[in-house]
């Protein structure tokens, strides 16, 4: 036991290490949704997230994206300190990278996000008070245990969301034409054949074969 | 395409440092904060320190990601709370049996991380960038209407479906924020969150301070948002001019 004492001294130790961890995390996740309004591509989330933030650019409401991203940095972020482990999935892939984000481009921000390092600064600003909040909220004794309890129900509803979409691209793929309707029937199949999310085979088969048809307008 | 792999090369180091020190972490978790995942804990664990386990398990999930990376250009999270974590403790197994000096110390697992991150960031973005102009046009086109579907229609409905499905307290307080939040913000999804957040809480510590605050802010911003949209001017003017 006396040697594990020796083992958690130092700066990885350090009750601001963990801030500073965040604030890194969270800069990444401003970084990646930077690189998806610039580049197209980069941001942390799967097709279902990143379509959702498509589609709110697109329409111009972010009412789904951040009500639902921020819920989930919410819950998690209730939930971290309590027992220790911060999820990582729900608070920066869902809740910073397109939650916190969300509001900022409602708000009218996208400047701050178009630039790179201002929003690899303004994702770092965020982490580190979150950090310190939640080291903070540990001193304190932690939330409400209920927060577990509804990201349990919100973690169900989000896994059947991911679930009902690739079905959806299929609808949609097979509206869209008939060679990639046929690509996402074949791409679909295949995925669940092979125990994977059938969406992201709808979509590449949809991909590959609608190549061989014209695009209709 | 520079830039774009640059950028990547910042984001991957920087996310690949904090979640492998984060993974490491785990394992002291709950005396010191950690960041992963509950699921990430449990895999690492499956794998007993053998480095072909951890290497082969983290690549497994290589497909999953350059498939989102290829559709949308998305890099879901299975990268950074999966292969980042176990490719990472991989390699650092293959040198070293020790847990306490590998994959259990903050120390070796981060730099090696922000290494993974980086280069799996680069990869996954070049992959993105190399799909054909028509293919990317049609991943579009069909990508758009199913998701406008699914933010009208698919999400509130099962949003309000797993609030019913909780009981009573999340399906009554769900029903209430999320009609309201469809009228005012224009979907009910905001709301179905908030009233389950606000049913579990209800339900699991009953009607304490504590609760009254949530209930109290969670009602008080909704209100806000609706009288900022200019909600009550819209239900004014119907009586008005009738």
């Amino acid at each position: 036991m006396e040697n594990k004492q020796d083992t958690h001294k130092g700066i990885w130790w350090h009750p601001l290490t963990f801030p500073v961890l965040l604030a890194m995390a969270c800069a990444a996740g401003f970084g990646g949704t930077s690189m998806q309004l610039v580049h197209g591509k980069g941001a942390f989330g799967s097709v279902v997230l990143v379509q959702m933030l498509n589609t709110a650019l697109e329409s111009g409401n972010f009412a789904v994206l951040s009500g639902y991203a921020g819920g989930f940095l919410f819950a998690r972020f209730l939930e971290g300190p309590l027992v220790g482990i911060l999820d990582i999935g729900g608070s920066i892939c869902t809740g910073i990278s397109f939650g916190v984000t969300g509001l900022m481009l409602a708000a009218g921000w996208k400047s701050v996000l178009t630039n790179f390092p201002l929003a690899l600064l303004c994702g770092g600003a965020i982490g580190l008070g979150l950090g310190l909040v939640i080291e903070a909220v540990r001193k304190g004794g932690g939330f409400t245990t209920s927060a577990s309890a509804a990201t349990g129900m919100m973690m169900g509803a989000g896994n059947s969301i991911g679930a009902f979409f690739g079905p959806l691209v299929i609808v949609t793929a097979i509206r869209f034409s008939i060679p990639a309707g046929v690509g996402a029937i074949v791409g679909a199949a295949l995925m669940y054949a092979m125990k994977k999310p059938i969406v992201g085979g709808a979509i590449i088969g949809a991909m590959i074969l609608g190549t061989l048809g014209p695009i209709p307008a | 395409m520079l830039p774009l792999l640059l950028k990547a090369v910042v984001v991957g180091g920087l996310a690949g440092f904090a979640f492998a020190a984060g993974a490491a972490r785990m394992f002291h978790a709950p005396e010191y904060q950690a960041m992963g995942a509950f699921r990430t804990l449990g895999e690492m664990n499956a794998c007993r320190g053998d480095p072909i386990a951890h290497l082969s398990f983290g690549a497994s999930f290589i497909p999953v990601t350059a498939i989102d990376a290829v559709a949308v250009g998305g890099i879901g999270q299975e990268l950074w709370h999966r292969t980042v974590p176990n490719v990472t403790a991989g390699l650092l197994l293959l040198k070293d049996k020790d847990p306490d000096r590998t994959f259990k110390n903050p120390k070796a697992m981060a730099p090696l991380g922000a290494l993974v991150g980086a280069v799996g960031m680069v990869f996954y973005m070049t992959m993105a960038s190399a799909v054909p102009a028509k293919m990317a046009t049609i991943a579009q086109k069909v990508m758009v209407p199913a998701g406008q579907a699914m933010m009208d229609y698919l999400m509130p409905i099962i949003f309000f479906l797993t609030a019913i499905d909780g009981g009573v307290h999340t399906g009554v307080a769900s029903i209430l924020y999320g009609g309201f939040a469809q009228m005012v913000m224009g979907n009910a999804v905001p709301g179905c969150v908030m009233g389950i957040l606000v049913g579990k809480a209800v339900e699991v510590d009953g009607w304490k301070r504590s609760t009254w605050i949530l209930v109290t802010a969670v009602t008080g911003l909704f209100i806000a948002v609706a009288y900022f949209r200019g909600f009550f001017t819209t239900l004014a003017n119907l009586f008005v001019a009738g």
